[in-house]
């Protein structure tokens, strides 16, 4: 808005700002018109011509020069082409040498630190990254399988991670210590094997269960000796083992809780941006680095997984079925997993149960006795998931909803496993330390189990004689010992049996050793260890591994497909894979207590695991039908890993609290719980304070106290973490609300993006600045220079001529003559005689000066709505184009504005029309006075103009059609409201310009406003006829020459384009529909090709127009500098060839209008120079 | 080396740096790599010679991008648009695709990529030719016409902020900006 009244006021300094504000917009226009300058040819030339133009005052000069600075700074940032980039710099640089003289330069050192700064961090990590195991084997799964296989290879390495701490805690702190200071293998009883198992301490049977050596080594809890201080240092061996165990449980806990945090806190961080999950997914899909093929390959699929999985979980939201069927199957499904979980409970327990009295009966176990619970427990933890698999399949659950369902079910029903071992174990531990009360004779034999066996008890006094007779000690001896059940049962049978007391307490204390729980539990943890991971190897390699060598070399041979049917490639499954690897953590966590060297198993499972599962995914599992995204399920595993360690830690807690260590065996030996010997370190090896202040610590004085503090402690940080909570969500709402706002902004980016190259055809293809003064800017300042120019002058000759095929309805008869006749010549002389008999009425006169006037003056309004228009209708673009010619007119007749600030042109051209633009003002002036008089006196005669308009397009539309004219009166009628529409569409501004005040868009659409809109233009046009026929005349050139010389330009330029082999063939028929978009001739075409071109300008003409309108810039420029001799006649011409135009639109309705309106136009310059000569 | 350089000139050389994103090293590398492109007779001639697509596709950087035409067109300035690359085209791909280049103009030769019909917009044509690019045009792995047209009508609802139908490229920069691994991803390195 200002800076269009500026220039009226005409002041230099507005000018100048003007001109200011130009170089900017030039400045951002640089940056953004690159790609249709790289398409279209380079406008270098321009651009040099350009920066040279203005620097004169010395506030320019700084300014540009602080430009041309700013360009070779970024100039790296531009999309252009080398050459043009190239150019740009040179004469940047030559422009800031020349005017600044010496350039400091002040990049140097500092950028070539920071350079190297990055090198080096980028090496660094390179580094880094190079010592982080497997990464290269995990990126290459991720490639291949995505995200969601990598992320279990991920957790894997994790754990790994973990277990090598805690391996290097137990390694460190307990079993080296114990190896090197500790008494030696044999010295001690707890360290050496009883005589008469020392035969068979050495067969494979026995190592396989984990007997002989192997229990009386460091891997086991009974190993360790119980002497406080070992070594020449003291090392306190017992307390380190305590220690250590509980320090497995802490780190354990920390390391998980914090890699949670981080988690959360990463998933926190992406939540927000969740919104744009397909288009990311497609637009930043492709990894540009990858150069290998089969990487590529496996990028593609893992591209395409990601995109079903999108679409499978947006399809997911829409589906439903009907409810009731769907709750009864889940209602089963959860019914079946219930009774699978209590199954495999009650076999698991029932396993244990009876391999303790197998113990008891037989003297010799087959190896699949001894095995038998690892055995069963790991058969069910294969087994089970895939049987719940199935079942989740009756469920019909959203596949990430399912997945949850199947990781919890698995998770529950490893840790029932795990957990039925646990306390079948414990229980046995129990009845082993109940031994001691047994042996004092009080036996409450509650327990179920040990009812059971009484009854084998009783008649293995006769069969089972080691056995039984060792139990004889009970008599004798009333150790403390933990005692199997054979000793409860055979303190039954020890009145009936009497033996040797020497012999007796031989083999009492060798069943004193064996009796070592801690060791027992240690070894089935070990064992169990073991067997899972013989059962994981041996299921991938026989289910994945043979089934995919079946698959596919007997694909061949078989009736079926089998790699497409019935047993196929093995799938990765993430869920029960990453489940697997968590139970198998917690068999580490609940034996490393027992079984310091657990751990340290584990890593080396864990690494086979590695490589056996990458090589088993690589080679012979296809990727499961859906990944999922591996940053949401990460925290989910974490979780259940976490809520395994708390599992898995109660038990060894419970049983450290519960149960008397073992009195024969271990570092705890003796003492009557174990963590006695933290207080038996305080009190012994601790100053006396120390001691003293420990006991003041632990009294309830302090400890309730405590407690109060930390309850107090734990609401305060709730209340502030419900706080923070609370002004997250604040933030989140904010953060969406300026979301929000964002993307209005870009909205309206794209508005003005939609909007500034059809107005003034500029070359924009985005406008950055979406504010609403930039906005009015982009309206403004494009439209003077390039084609805007043109199209100034372009509009009111339309309208001329547009009026011109309307009065020809008038003389019809001529015109009709005159095409039909299809003489060269003969269009001039119909336009002169047509011409005169519009004069001589003194009809079109009156109202031309007037309405025109007054739709000049107007168009100022219009600008002020432009900006809200087109935020509430993007789609307007017709509108704005029509909105902003009613602008032209005003700038052509008082502001310099065209070649001014259209930079683009020369200097000559400005100063001719910063020479004119003087008279012009007059001129207009005096073309608005003296109709006005005339428009007083008739009145009524714009009324009579309505229906004849009306009536002007009916027979013209019918004069060209084959038919005849009144049997169409219906479709003429029909074509009237179409047109209407279309005038509501296209007209909106005429209207607002009529009534001098804003309207609302609502109106618009009134038909009223259609006729109205009808005369304006009608009077709009007439006016200009006036000045053609004046001109004519020899009375005013100069303002003729304006307008001629710019529409001369236009249509020269618009035949030179055309008869370009290169351009398009669309290109005529866009042209020719921005013709008709304004002008009111466009009314007499029939109302389908009216749709037609709408329709198309309204898809394409954005990008396209510019094409052959940047072309036609240059040769305005071109055609502008002759304009003094031949304007007139080429005006002329040009009505004739828009005339001749709209007839062959007409005429020829339809498709075949694109190549017939070239030869057309070829036509016509013959024509034109035809015109020219009569003219002259 | 030395030959490549003197070649190249000193200035040029260091025009170069500034006019791309590139070290010296790296256009050194460019300059070589790019002359092995080059037939005898054309090596002669250098800086202004063309190499045609069908040669600039068998560099192992781009064989196996699914984007490789497209990106050969893009950045090529050649009259005929048949996809050839002068060495300054060359140092134009390499520089918006190097590690330094900023968001802005890696978005703005993305979004060209992605504008197969060079119309200034995504439209449904050009997401459609980039998500069968990005599958591949197989059976198996190309997206049935239901899914297809799904993906696009998402691709659109989310990213097409004035629902003109198409995404342009204020739009796709909008989406690119926000993404955390385009910059990362959208890199080739010779």
């Amino acid at each position: 808005m200002s800076t269009v009244s500026e220039p009226l006021v005409g002041s230099s300094r507005s000018l100048s700002a003007a001109k200011r504000h130009k170089s900017v917009r030039k400045n951002s226009r640089r940056v953004y018109s690159a790609y249709q300058d790289h398409q279209h040819g380079s406008s270098d030339d321009e651009d040099k011509d350009e920066d040279r133009v203005d620097s004169n005052d010395p506030e320019e000069m700084f300014q540009n020069i602080q430009y041309q600075k700013e360009i070779i700074a970024n100039i790296r940032t531009r999309p252009w082409p080398m050459r043009r980039k190239l150019k740009v710099l040179k004469q940047a640089r030559e422009i800031v040498l020349r005017y600044e003289g010496q350039l400091t330069r002040t990049r140097g050192y500092q950028t070539a630190g920071a350079d190297l700064l990055k090198k080096l961090s980028r090496g660094l990590y390179n580094i880094v990254v190079m010592f982080v195991p497997w990464e290269v084997r995990i990126k290459k799964i991720e490639s291949h399988f995505g995200s969601g296989v990598a992320s279990y290879f991920i957790f894997l390495r994790w754990l790994f991670g973990i277990n090598i701490v805690l391996t290097i805690m137990t390694g460190a702190f307990i079993v080296l210590p114990e190896l090197l200071a500790g008494a030696p293998f044999g010295t001690t009883r707890s360290k050496t094997i009883p005589k008469e198992h020392l035969a068979s301490a050495q067969d494979l049977d026995t190592i396989w269960s984990l007997g002989g050596y192997l229990q009386y080594s460091v891997l086991f809890y009974g190993y360790y000796g119980r002497v406080r201080k070992i070594g020449s240092a003291g090392y306190r061996l017992p307390l380190a083992y305590f220690l250590v165990g509980m320090a497995v449980f802490a780190y354990s806990f920390i390391i998980l809780l914090r890699k949670m945090a981080k988690n959360s806190r990463l998933s926190l961080a992406s939540a927000s941006d969740e919104n744009f999950t397909f288009c990311w997914r497609v637009f930043c899909a492709w990894d540009y680095l990858i150069g290998n093929p089969e990487a590529a390959e496996s990028k593609g699929a893992a591209i395409v997984n990601n995109i079903r999985e999108a679409i499978v979980e947006e399809q997911e939201k829409k589906k439903d079925t009907s409810l009731a069927v769907l709750i009864s199957l889940r209602i089963l499904a959860n019914i079946l997993v219930l009774l699978f979980l209590a199954g495999s409970i009650y076999i698991i327990y029932f396993v244990v149960d009876r391999s303790q009295k197998l113990e008891q009966e037989k003297p010799e176990l087959t190896l699949w006795e001894k095995n038998e619970v690892s055995v069963v427990v790991s058969l069910i933890t294969m087994i089970a998931p895939s049987a719940f698999e199935l079942v989740a399949q009756l469920e019909m659950y959203h596949p990430r909803t399912s997945l949850r369902f199947q990781l919890a079910r698995v998770l529950v029903l490893y840790l029932g496993n795990l957990y039925s071992l646990i306390i079948a174990l414990l229980d046995k531990v129990n009845s082993m330390s109940s031994a001691v009360q047994v042996s004092a004779g009080n036996w409450t034999d509650s327990s179920s189990f040990l009812a059971t066996i009484s009854q084998p008890g009783v008649d293995s006094a006769s069969t089972l004689v080691s056995e039984i007779s060792s139990s004889g000690h009970h008599n004798s001896t009333r150790t403390t010992i933990a005692t199997m059940l054979d000793v409860t049962n055979s303190s039954r049978s020890s009145s009936a049996s009497v033996s040797n007391q020497t012999a007796l307490f031989e083999k009492n204390t060798r069943s004193q050793q064996d009796q070592c729980w801690e060791t027992y539990v240690g070894q089935e943890m070990l064992k169990l260890s073991i067997i899972d991971m013989i059962f994981t190897v041996a299921s991938i390699l026989l289910i994945d591994f043979i089934r995919g060598l079946v698959v596919r070399y007997l694909s061949d041979c078989c009736c079926w497909d089998l790699e497409s049917k019935f047993p196929e490639y093995g799938e990765f499954k993430i869920a029960e894979n990453v489940l697997h690897l968590i139970y198998n953590q917690g068999m580490i966590w609940m034996g490393a207590f027992f079984s310091p060297c657990l751990p340290a198993f584990n890593v080396f499972k864990l690494i086979g695991l590695m490589y056996l599962r990458s090589w088993a995914v690589l080679t012979c599992n296809v990727p499961h039908q859906q990944v999922f995204r591996a940053s949401r399920s990460n925290n989910f595993y974490l979780a259940m890993l976490l809520f395994m360690l708390f599992l898995c830690m109660l038990p060894t807690i419970f049983a450290i609290v519960r149960y008397r260590p073992s009195q024969h065996c271990g570092p705890f030996s003796g003492q009557d719980k174990i963590y006695d010997i933290i207080s038996e370190t305080v009190a012994t090896d601790f100053p006396l304070w120390f001691s003293k202040v420990m006991s003041y610590v632990t009294s309830p004085v302090v400890v309730l106290p405590a407690l109060l503090l930390l309850f107090m402690l734990i609401y305060y940080l709730q209340a502030i973490a419900r706080s923070l909570k609370f002004t997250n969500n604040q933030l989140r709402m904010q953060l969406q609300t300026a979301r929000t706002e964002d993307k209005k902004k870009v909205f309206q980016m794209a508005a003005a993006r939609l909007h500034a190259p059809e107005s003034a055809a500029d070359n924009k293809p985005d406008q950055q600045e979406s504010d609403i003064t930039s906005q009015e800017a982009s309206v403004h300042t494009p439209s003077p220079r390039r084609n805007g120019s043109v199209t100034n002058f372009q509009s009111p000759v339309h309208r001329g001529n547009s009026i011109r095929t309307i009065t020809q309805s008038a003389s019809g008869a001529d015109l009709n003559r005159g095409s039909t006749a299809g003489s060269v010549r003969s269009p001039p002389v119909t336009i002169l005689p047509k011409h005169r008999v519009e004069h001589t009425p003194s009809r079109p006169t009156p109202f031309l000066g007037g309405p025109s006037g007054t739709c000049r003056s107007k168009s100022f309004h219009h600008m002020a709505y432009i900006p809200p228009s087109h935020y509430s209708d993007i789609h307007s673009d017709p509108l704005y184009r029509k909105t902003i010619r009613p602008l032209h007119p005003v700038e052509a007749a008082g502001i310099i504005t065209a070649q001014s600030y259209g930079g683009r042109r020369g200097h000559t051209t400005r100063y001719v029309i910063v020479n004119e633009h003087e008279p012009r003002k007059k001129l207009l002036r005096s073309a608005t006075r003296i109709p006005r008089h005339y428009l007083m006196e008739e009145p009524a005669e714009i009324l009579e103009l309505y229906p004849r308009n009306i009536r002007r397009y009916m027979p013209r539309t019918t004069h060209h059609q084959p038919h005849p004219h009144r049997s169409h009166s219906s479709q003429q009628h029909l074509s009237e409201e179409d047109e209407e529409e279309e005038q509501g569409k296209g007209r909106r501004r005429v209207p607002l310009g009529k009534a001098h005040r804003p309207h609302s868009l609502s109106d618009l659409h009134q038909p009223a406003h259609f006729y109205i809109g009808d005369c304006v233009e009608s009077h709009v046009t007439p006016a200009k006829d006036s000045h053609a026929a004046q001109g004519r005349y020899g009375g005013h050139e100069e303002d003729e020459e304006e307008d001629g010389a710019g529409e001369s330009g236009w249509k020269d330029s618009e035949l030179r384009s055309r008869s370009q082999a290169s351009v398009r063939a669309a290109d005529p028929l866009l042209v020719r529909t921005r013709h008709h978009m304004h002008s009111p001739g466009r009314q007499c075409q029939t109302p389908a090709r009216t749709r037609n071109m709408e329709s198309y300008v309204r898809s394409k003409t954005r990008v396209k127009l510019e094409t052959p309108l940047t072309e036609s810039d240059s040769a305005s420029v071109a055609s502008s500098s002759d304009q003094q001799n031949s304007s007139t006649d080429q005006y002329i011409q040009v009505i004739h060839n828009k005339e001749r135009y709209l007839k062959s639109d007409t005429t020829r309705q339809g498709k075949l209008g694109k190549k017939k309106s070239k030869t057309n136009f070829e036509l016509n310059s013959t024509e034109s120079n035809d015109l020219v000569c009569s003219n002259v | 080396m030395g030959a490549t350089a003197s070649q190249l000139g000193k200035d040029l050389l260091s025009e170069y740096q500034e006019l791309t994103f590139l070290t010296k090293q790296e256009i050194l590398l460019a300059h070589k790599r790019f002359t092995e492109l080059l037939t005898r007779e054309e090596r002669d001639l250098n800086l202004n010679t063309r190499v045609p697509m069908a040669r600039i596709l068998t560099l192992p950087e781009l064989k196996s991008n699914p984007f490789r035409k497209r990106i050969c067109y893009v950045f090529s300035t050649s009259e005929q648009k048949d996809g050839s690359l002068t060495f300054e085209d060359f140092l134009d791909l390499l520089s918006a695709f190097s590690d330094s280049a900023t968001l802005e103009i890696k978005s703005h030769y993305a979004f060209r990529i992605f504008d197969f019909d060079d119309d200034g917009t995504l439209d449904r044509g050009d997401l459609e030719k980039l998500v069968n690019c990005l599958t591949g045009e197989t059976d198996d792995t190309q997206l049935t016409p239901d899914e297809m047209r799904q993906l696009i009508n998402n691709i659109l609802e989310e990213s097409d902020i004035d629902k003109d139908g198409t995404v342009n490229l204020s739009e796709f920069q909008h989406v690119i900006s926000r993404s955390p691994d385009f910059v990362s991803s959208f890199k080739i390195v010779l």
